[in-house]
């Protein structure tokens, strides 16, 4: 519940100067086919703006930020919302603003969509148009999938885009009397700048943690999990949390320098860190071959995908597919310290046994861990997972908290099946590594 | 998500394009100044339309009469029509709080215009 409220808190504020202009304009003033959309046209302006501050606010990645938003990749789903609605009505605005003066004649129409050069502040927002356009292209894969660093620094762009707008709007802007709609743009823009000033200022040179790596295990083909030796304060992190990793070594093949969220597979009480890594892309690859002894930042932790309060004897089904196991893993080897009994069922998905990640560390531990059961599915023998093999291995699923992670499929597969096996949706939380 | 944005990026450029060829097929007509008046008038004469349904204004030297323009405002109409009959530059160039109307709002006042003001000169 906590998580619907800052939901909608956030949508609040994003659409506030959406709200302050409706309750501004008096109604006799919007009355008639053409002032109506008139005021569309700008009001969808002012709240495709506010929703993309609104954005950027939520982008500042401080640690703890994202738990009342169920974890940084739920926070990162309100944030692609947030833009997705910001596009669609700033791609509406200048249309609707053009239709309002379509009674006049064809040619105010026109000259309202693109006035003389001289109109500055009119090409100002077509500038951050333009811009939006190019960032969120790359956002919602209009042109396929780009690769994650050039959509990061496409992104960047975004930054620009906003402040050419507030220009724009502070040029155009009469709709909310002054000095309101000042006091709220500034209010609005201060808390993006804070945002992105943490981001990339305060988080950049003082947030982030500086590790060696201290050994590389290999715990299945195609992955690695490196541990982390701590060079300053070491991270304080719950089981199954999550951290962007900066490898600084020279001689990697790949992403020197360039930052990549990694799930933490470690114990918080191990004077180690451990980041278990698969082989998925050009950075990942290369990470598989990094140097023992070479240097890491670490900036975090992000995720809530466990509650933070853990009551002994809490009955939980945890399904996770391929590298998605690197969650739970973190929370077992916690539990298997803490030596306390437990009521977990782990049902690991993946295609055959040579690709489960730390099998043999995973059946150790279920003869370790005082009920702790685990159950394989092999994608290879028994095809996608259903919910007869769930019901089979976990007769009582439907009295369990669900856990899942994994790739996108597996989650919506995993999620239908227990819903029709009678678990309500609210005991299920799912971790996804990549954005929908 | 991505489809319907995608759609609606296609739609924009598509609704651009419709609007920017149909005003290069369809001839204009004729606006700007179409109203004007050789003579100067006097700032008397601009006082006599001092009303909501007939309202001028005299704006850095020239005379407007924005009778029609009054409903497109996007302020109130009282913030307009109490200028009207009289000399407006203020309001035109202070919104009442120091803010100065846009490039775009000063082209559209020309459309309205109507003669110079009786010595004003050029």
């Amino acid at each position: 519940m906590k998580r619907h409220r800052a939901i909608i808190l956030t949508w609040l504020v994003g659409l506030f100067p959406a709200l302050a202009a409706v309750i501004a304009v008096p109604w006799d003033q919007v009355a008639g086919v053409p002032a109506a959309l008139n005021f569309l046209g700008r009001l969808t302006g002012i709240g495709g703006l506010g929703l993309m501050l609104a954005a950027a606010a939520l982008s500042c990645r401080v640690p703890g930020f994202d738990k009342p938003f169920g974890g940084l990749t739920k926070l990162w789903q309100l944030h692609h919302w947030l833009g997705a609605a910001a596009f669609f009505l700033l791609l509406a605005h200048p249309l609707l603003l053009s239709l309002g003066n379509a009674h006049l004649s064809l040619d105010a129409a026109v000259a309202t969509l693109l006035p003389p050069l001289a109109s500055g502040a009119v090409w100002l927002g077509w500038l951050a148009l333009l811009l939006t356009m190019g960032f969120m292209a790359s956002s919602f894969s209009f042109f396929g999938k780009p690769r994650y660093q050039r959509w990061k620094w496409l992104h960047r762009s975004s930054g620009l885009a906003i402040m050419l707008a507030l220009a724009h709007t502070f040029y155009l802007g009469r709709t909310i009397a002054a000095p309101w709609s000042t006091l709220i743009w500034y209010a609005l823009a201060g808390l993006a700048v804070a945002s992105l000033g943490y981001r990339f200022a305060f988080s950049r040179f003082w947030g982030r943690r500086r590790y060696r790596v201290q050994a590389i295990m290999e715990p299945a083909t195609d992955a690695v999990e490196l541990a982390l030796k701590p060079l300053d304060r070491p991270l304080h992190y719950s089981p199954g949390q999550f951290v962007y990793l900066t490898p600084l070594d020279r001689a990697l093949a790949a992403g020197y320098g360039e930052e990549h969220p990694y799930t933490l597979s470690s114990a918080p009480e191990e004077p180690v860190l451990r980041i278990a890594v698969k082989s998925l892309g050009d950075a990942s690859r290369a990470l598989q071959h990094i140097a023992v002894g070479s240097q890491v930042s670490v900036e975090g932790p992000y995720g809530n995908f466990f509650p933070e309060t853990e009551e002994a004897g809490t009955t939980e089904l945890w399904i996770a597919g391929g590298i998605g196991i690197t969650p739970f893993l973190g929370r077992l080897r916690h539990l298997s310290n803490r030596d306390e009994p437990v009521n977990i069922h782990l049902v690991y998905c993946v295609q055959d046994r040579s690709r489960a990640l730390f099998i043999e560390e995973l059946e150790e531990l279920a003869q370790n861990i005082r009920g702790f059961k685990l159950s394989m599915h092999y994608f290879y023998r028994e095809g996608p997972l259903t919910g007869d093999f769930l019901r089979q291995c976990c007769p009582d699923l439907a009295e369990r908290q669900a856990y899942i992670c994994g790739p996108i499929p597996l989650l919506a597969l995993a999620r239908r099946d227990l819903l029709a096996a009678g678990l309500p949706g609210h005991a299920i939380t799912t971790e996804e590594f990549e954005l929908p | 998500m991505k489809k319907f944005l995608f759609a609606a990026f296609v739609a924009f450029w598509s609704a651009v394009v419709v609007l920017v060829v149909l005003d290069a097929l369809v001839p204009a007509r004729e606006v700007k100044g179409a109203r004007e008046t050789r003579e100067p008038i006097s700032e008397a004469v601009v006082k006599r339309h001092d009303n909501r349904e007939d309202c001028w204004l005299i704006i850095e030297g020239a005379v407007y009469d924005i009778t029609g323009y009054i409903p497109e405002h996007p302020a109130p109409d009282f913030v307009l029509t109490s200028w009207c009959g009289m000399d407006a530059t203020e309001g035109m160039r202070t919104k009442g709080y120091g803010r100065n109307h846009s490039d775009a709002a000063w082209a559209k006042l020309e459309e309205y215009r109507i003669g110079e003001l009786e010595g004003a000169g050029g």
